[in-house]
């Protein structure tokens, strides 16, 4: 009797050990982070870049969905802003009232960020954005949960600025002070910013700012604008635009017989070169855009050797989703970047440091990245300023490159150190916008 | 002197014709939405999405199946056309004698399943025609073929649809309906048969519309939303059903825009258009040419 009974207690230790070790791995498999991802897949912005960052998170992050992150699994929840900076906030707070998600992640117009930025904060969640640049997003917002690797607008405007300002003398034989510059941009956040960083560049080289103008980039019609461009006779145009009001303005200038020396984007449209040539032709020829390095140009030899192999994992899977592209757009690889260095610095450190994935711990494992120059896909560092800073949530080392299109190839030409050829400049004579 | 040589100078010239030219786009794309409200008493919501879908007939047809534009722009405005009677036979037939309302937003449904179909079988790329035609250049003034044609197709539009109203047994049935809805079918007009007339030829505008602003615009589901308010705008400001009353205000509303762009802020161009609108609303609210009662 004494066997059976120490035979039954046995056995019914062993199922209760059993139950609570089954509990226990479900617990430990219940440990995952919810990663809610918003870009714009319908409307004018899903067509001017925003599908194409979309597809750069989604690669990375569906590698991470199979593997999982430090014993927690990764689930991402897509949603569709649909161009629209109201449907930004309310699918927002949809993914983490009713979706629950720990996180959001995405955001490529600076229209929607600004405000969905704020509401999210308002709510204490995580926010990491990829993509939009619109100094207005951060600056003397101080807030604690909205964290952005990505440079910021007006450091866009004065890397294009500084870029001239470089060459003023030497490609287009004018001393700044005698060079006209004219800014014109789509008048949402992200417009409004970069100009403001073209007008400070222009003013810190000391150019003659002849004609600054904003537009809806919706508007039908952009001659007026074109003909007051040909009044001021600017030797070098500054453009912030998205799509389609780049190719319409493109159009129009060529029609109108707009003539400058050097024609220079900002992002957005025209990080799209196979859009820019299907919309302007061969006026895309010798065009010059700002953006961060696509990781496909960055220098690999100066790079964390654990990179080239997701760049090239990166261009195979983007290759899948969109095969035949000329030249693979910067803004894959930017939200593919970005993403990655979430999903391998921040949340780690998140959950080993800080406990888990709950708002704290990661604004606490952001807030400690200190990664050097060459730490990422897009070549630059990334580091946070502590709280209470003017720009909080912004990263200190990152900056855009000027890149320009030469005979369907793309190449960085500022800044010196990451430039792979001389610039064109100016526009050789025979081409649609030169002034020569 | 020389201020005045500042303001008046070519480039003002050069505004005032893109103005004039532009004038014909808009005048092209109300010229369609006019007759339909004029003899329906119907306003199409939808409007510019049906220019949108034959934006993308001229694009697949010139691009994908290498069709010559002048070849493929027959075929897009038939598409259109028959786009605007299926239109008519499917949500505005069953709908007449609702409360106007009730049209409206069914019109608006229309609008939104369109740009939603186009999302989903175009995708949400923008489609280039990839045709660069030559520019006009008189001294330092240049000017756009492809609006010098919108303009052209613009004033033969509205002649055509003109002579057609006045001149021919449907036309002069289309205004008698236009008039009178109840009388007419009274008198033995079939009236089903004149309101499907009516609808594929306001497709076959908003076709027209499209094969010309094809040459001007990518195509996108959201080209629409660029041209569809302002084409209401100046229907109302012509007089709703007014085909010269629409294709004035397509002149003065454009002159607005092009000349208040060149003085001001662009911007300023198109928020002195719109107060201009509402002071006219005022002013005339039946439109710019409505005749007093």
């Amino acid at each position: 009797m004494p066997v059976r009974k120490a035979a039954r207690l046995f056995v019914g230790l062993f199922a209760a050990m059993a139950v609570l070790g089954m509990a226990a791995d479900a617990e430990a498999q219940e440990k995952k982070i919810k990663i809610g991802v918003i870009y714009d897949l319908t409307g004018p912005l899903a067509g001017g870049g925003s599908e194409l960052q979309y597809i750069g998170a989604k690669i990375v992050l569906d590698q991470y969905v199979k593997s999982g992150v430090e014993g927690y699994k990764v689930e991402a929840v897509y949603a569709d802003a649909q161009s629209k900076p109201d449907v930004a906030i309310n699918e927002a707070v949809r993914l983490i009232e009713q979706e629950k998600v720990d996180m959001l992640l995405g955001f490529y117009s600076s229209a929607q960020c600004v405000p969905v930025a704020g509401r999210v904060e308002q709510l204490k969640k995580f926010m990491w954005i990829t993509t939009c640049i619109s100094s207005a997003v951060l600056d003397g917002k101080n807030y604690k949960y909205v964290f952005r690797p990505q440079a910021s607008g007006d450091q866009f405007g004065m890397m294009t600025m500084d870029f001239i300002a470089q060459n003023s003398k030497a490609k287009l034989g004018k001393e700044p002070k005698d060079l006209r510059v004219a800014i014109i941009h789509e008048d949402g956040a992200y417009g409004v910013d970069v100009a403001k960083g073209n007008e400070a560049g222009a003013k810190k080289a000391g150019f003659q700012i002849v004609l600054k103008e904003g537009y809806s980039a919706t508007a039908p019609d952009l001659s007026a604008l074109v003909t007051k461009l040909k009044r001021a006779r600017p030797d070098v145009l500054f453009h912030t635009g998205y799509n389609p009001d780049i190719t319409l303005f493109g159009r129009q200038a060529r029609e109108q017989g707009l003539k400058v020396a050097a024609l220079i984007g900002h992002g957005a449209g025209y990080g799209v070169y196979e859009k820019l040539k299907e919309g302007l032709g061969v006026d895309a020829n010798y065009v010059f855009n700002t953006d961060p390095i696509s990781i496909w140009a960055a220098n690999q030899k100066t790079m964390d050797p654990k990179l080239p192999p997701v760049i090239k994992m990166v261009g195979e899977e983007f290759d899948k989703v969109k095969p035949g592209v000329a030249i693979r757009s910067a803004h894959v690889g930017m939200a593919a970047s970005n993403t990655y260095l979430f999903l391998t610095d921040v949340l780690p450190r998140a959950i080993k440091k800080y406990g888990g994935v709950d708002p704290e711990a990661l604004r606490k494992a952001a807030l400690d990245v200190d990664v050097p120059e060459g730490g990422t896909m897009l070549g630059f560092g990334v580091k946070f300023p502590a709280e209470g800073a003017q720009m909080a949530g912004q990263n200190e080392r990152s900056f855009p490159v000027v890149i320009q299109y030469v005979d369907d190839k793309s190449y960085v030409v500022w800044p010196k150190s990451q430039a792979v050829r001389e610039a064109v400049l100016p526009l050789p004579k025979g081409t649609t916008f030169s002034n020569q | 002197m020389q201020g005045f040589l500042d303001i008046f100078d070519i480039y003002l010239l050069e505004a005032v014709i893109n103005g004039i030219l532009l004038g014909g786009v808009l005048a092209l794309l109300a010229l369609g939405l006019n007759l339909i409200f004029g003899v329906i008493d119907v306003t199409w919501i939808c409007y510019a999405e049906l220019v949108m879908i034959g934006m993308y007939g001229m694009y697949y047809m010139v691009q994908v199946f290498g069709l010559p534009y002048w070849a493929a722009a027959p075929f897009a405005i038939m598409l259109v056309a028959a786009l605007g009677a299926a239109l008519h036979y499917f949500v505005i037939a069953p709908l007449l004698t609702a409360a106007p309302i009730n049209q409206l937003l069914a019109t608006g449904g229309v609008l939104f399943i369109l740009q939603s179909f186009a999302t989903v079988a175009f995708g949400i790329d923008f489609r280039n025609l990839g045709i660069r035609l030559p520019v006009l250049t008189l001294g330092e003034m240049h000017f756009s073929y492809s609006r010098l044609l919108s303009f052209i197709a613009a004033l033969a539009g509205m002649i055509v649809v003109y002579l057609f109203m006045t001149r021919t047994f449907t036309g002069t049935a289309i205004r008698a309906i236009a008039q009178d809805r109840q009388i007419m079918s009274l008198m033995g007009v079939d009236t089903k048969r004149i309101y499907l007339v009516t609808s594929a030829l306001g497709g076959a505008l908003a076709g027209l519309a499209a094969c010309l602003l094809v040459l001007q615009y990518d195509v996108h589901p959201f080209v629409g939303l660029s041209f569809g308010p302002i084409t209401f705008l100046i229907c109302v400001l012509g007089g709703l059903g007014n085909f010269i009353g629409g294709f004035i205000a397509a002149f003065v509303f454009a002159e607005i825009i092009s000349l208040g762009g060149l003085f001001s802020d662009l911007e300023w161009g198109y928020v002195l258009a719109f107060a201009f609108f509402i002071v006219m609303m005022f002013i005339r609210p039946a439109g710019l040419m409505a005749r007093r009662s």
